[in-house]
């Protein structure tokens, strides 16, 4: 494949595109070709019930999960078996789990210095510089020499954004990023990442925070089945749902 | 810390009241445990008058009944084994080789006291080197024990103090250079024990006649410190993509732990040769060295890949996700935790590993156990003392394989293992 893409005006493209993405886990197929593009700076939230895919799809996107068929084109890189493509295309992806999934041996300054060290090659005061200013940034930069499991849920998770961060990505993918969280950290966790939202970062969310969507979210999927079944801005996702589906789910989450 | 847990630094709503005074101290700590109820009370009383008569007969046995005269009869043999006899070095004046490796340990302890700057590394340092001083000063005739062998001894707090300045002071105070100067070491150990041929003051001495706990200890240091590499390798190997790596390492673990040591051992004397050209200088020492080192390795492997399993998927998906390629996330992030969380198991293999070389003895080496025991058979008047000296034998196991532990015990704590 040629690369067309002109050099001057790299922007004109989405960011991501997929294309027909299909995936089975053995037998289970669980995106039965999810179509769908995001544009530079703009926020997705996906919805949906679970099992319907919506965190599959966002973890193909990193090819922390494999699909089987179908492309997926990340800021022009298509998604192949070429190892380093993926490399590529992960370090300029930053991925918040559910489970937070920080480094439980490594201190949290370690935690945020480790990728940009050994990947970005990075001088480690320059690291340290960065990772301090993130720190900052998500609130709690006195916590740097202390250990994960010395950190409440909420700072865990904000560390885990930062750490993220700390990549310079184009892109950053939410994973369910408050589900483990007790109600009075999920706060704490919103107001990061709406501040990241409008320093302009591309962000793809999956989560069940409707009030959160409704203001941050440029548009809103709806997945049911491995398929996206409404795509449309928060206000008429919310007010007036086209499919039936939607709506029933809708009905569930806001009660 | 009470205020700690208010937000803002608040007082708390309620007062604290001091514990109930059952809770605290040691008559406190008897009575919750000890005589908390009738049938407790009564279970305290039997197994300390158990105890106190079994304590009662073992001292007045070990105070007036015993006679070690055994193990002051065998003495340094214990520890070199016949190494400086008329035998294995005529003129009997290779005494002070191994001493020179002792030397090199306790300037090695003191490297990592000095690294340290306390704590345990102090601990054991002085612990060992207090034990070797003390040697110094065993109430041997001169003629048994002459002024050369003690002041060798002595040197050792030297050898202390300088290795303590060396990790304290230089820039060769790191950990990397410790582990450089424990291999090369044990090298120049190994070199110094086997002699230079032509070279009057290290006239070559055959393998076959090392011995005593120096046997026991060299073999262990190889075997530790190349088992657990190997082991590591083979570990990921197992959980290898490749299958053909996958099934050869399979293949290996499965055979090295499911033959007795002692089959590998009689084994070894014939089929490592197999391994090596023909004019290679393989001595029983050798074949059996990398049995044992293999053998452990087999089960090291199980014990890091069960740290592997018990890892959660989150933590290798979290690190691919930064950009780090595959061989990182297994040295930074998989391994780290992995043998942090199956310490107790790796210890607890090298412990096994030290009392396993005992086993030399079935291809004719004399370890520390088979110095003692040949020497029973030769010396039949000591026959009704065998029991004082399988008793003193098996504490010198006792004391390495419990300063392990408690150093295991100690990095445990060192790392938080079960707290973050």
């Amino acid at each position: 494949m040629i690369d067309t893409k002109p050099e001057t005006a790299p922007n004109e493209e989405p960011m991501i595109i997929a294309r027909d993405v299909h995936k089975w886990f053995g037998n289970f197929h669980v995106l039965r070709g999810v179509t769908t593009s995001v544009e530079l700076g703009n926020k997705v939230v996906i919805v949906g019930p679970s099992g319907s895919g919506k965190s599959t799809f966002i973890r193909t996107i990193n090819r922390l999960e494999e699909h089987q068929r179908g492309d997926i084109i990340v800021d022009g890189t298509p998604l192949t078996q070429d190892v380093r493509n993926i490399d590529a295309i992960r370090r300029d992806v930053g991925m918040v789990f559910q489970q937070f999934n920080l480094f439980p041996h490594l201190s949290v300054l370690q935690n945020v210095t480790l990728a940009p060290v050994k990947v970005r090659k990075w001088k480690r005061s320059d690291a340290d510089d960065v990772a301090m200013e993130l720190l900052t940034r998500v609130g709690i930069p006195e916590q740097a020499n202390k250990y994960p499991g010395e950190l409440s849920g909420g700072q865990q998770q904000r560390v885990a954004i930062a750490r993220a961060l700390a990549m310079r990505p184009k892109i950053m993918l939410f994973d369910e990023p408050t589900s483990a969280l007790d109600p009075e950290m999920i706060r704490e966790v919103l107001d990061v990442m709406r501040d990241l939202a409008e320093s302009g970062m591309t962000m793809i969310i999956v989560t069940h925070e409707i009030g959160f969507a409704t203001e941050v979210a440029d548009r809103i999927l709806m997945f049911d089945e491995g398929v996206i079944i409404e795509d449309a801005p928060p206000a008429q996702f919310f007010n007036n749902p086209q499919q039936p589906r939607t709506q029933t789910f809708l009905s569930q989450i806001l009660t | 810390m009470a205020a700690d847990t208010q937000a803002g630094g608040r007082p708390p709503a309620t007062p604290d009241i001091p514990p109930p005074r059952t809770e605290t101290g040691a008559i406190g700590w008897a009575y919750a445990n000890l005589f908390n109820s009738r049938h407790n009370a009564a279970l305290t009383v039997l197994v300390g008058a158990v105890t106190a008569i079994g304590l009662w007969f073992c001292l007045k046995w070990i105070i007036f009944d015993a006679d070690w005269s055994v193990i002051a009869t065998i003495g340094g043999r214990f520890i070199i084994g016949n190494y400086n006899t008329d035998h294995a070095c005529p003129g009997n004046n290779c005494f002070w080789r191994p001493q020179i490796s002792l030397l090199m340990v306790t300037t090695l302890l003191g490297m990592g006291w000095g690294i340290a700057a306390g704590g345990t590394a102090k601990r054991v340092a002085i612990a060992a080197t207090a034990i070797i001083i003390l040697l110094a000063f065993l109430p041997y005739s001169l003629e048994r024990m002459g002024w050369d062998v003690r002041l060798l001894l002595l040197a050792n707090a030297p050898a202390l103090a300088l290795g303590w300045a060396l990790g304290r002071y230089t820039p060769l105070g790191s950990v990397r250079w410790i582990i450089i100067f424990t291999v090369a070491g044990f090298l120049i150990h190994l070199l110094l024990m086997r002699g230079i041929e032509g070279v009057p003051a290290l006239q070559p001495v055959a393998i076959n006649q090392w011995g005593g706990l120096t046997l026991n200890l060299m073999l262990a240091a190889a075997g530790i410190g190349l088992s657990l590499p190997i082991g590591i390798a083979l570990a990921l190997g197992r959980r290898s993509r490749m299958p053909v790596v996958k099934l050869l390492c399979v293949a290996f673990i499965e055979v090295f732990r499911g033959v007795p040591l002692i089959t590998l051992l009689f084994m070894s004397q014939v089929l490592v040769p197999l391994a090596f050209p023909e004019d290679f200088p393989l001595d029983n020492l050798f074949r059996a060295a990398v049995v044992i080192t293999l053998f452990s390795s087999a089960y090291m492997a199980e014990n890091i890949r069960g740290g592997l399993q018990a890892l959660h998927r989150g933590q290798a998906e979290a690190a691919r996700a930064l950009g780090l390629p595959g061989w990182q996330t297994t040295m930074l992030i998989s391994l780290p935790q992995a043998i942090r969380n199956v310490i107790p198991a790796i210890v607890g293999q090298f412990i096994g590993l030290f009392k396993d070389t005992s086993l030399v003895y079935i291809i004719s080496m004399l370890d520390v156990l088979e110095i003692g025991r040949t020497f029973i058979q030769g010396n039949t008047e000591y026959l009704s003392h065998a029991k004082e000296l399988f008793i003193f034998i098996a504490l010198v196991f006792w004391v390495f394989t419990y300063g392990m532990s408690y150093i295991s015990g100690k990095v445990e704590e060192h790392l938080g293992v079960g707290r973050r």
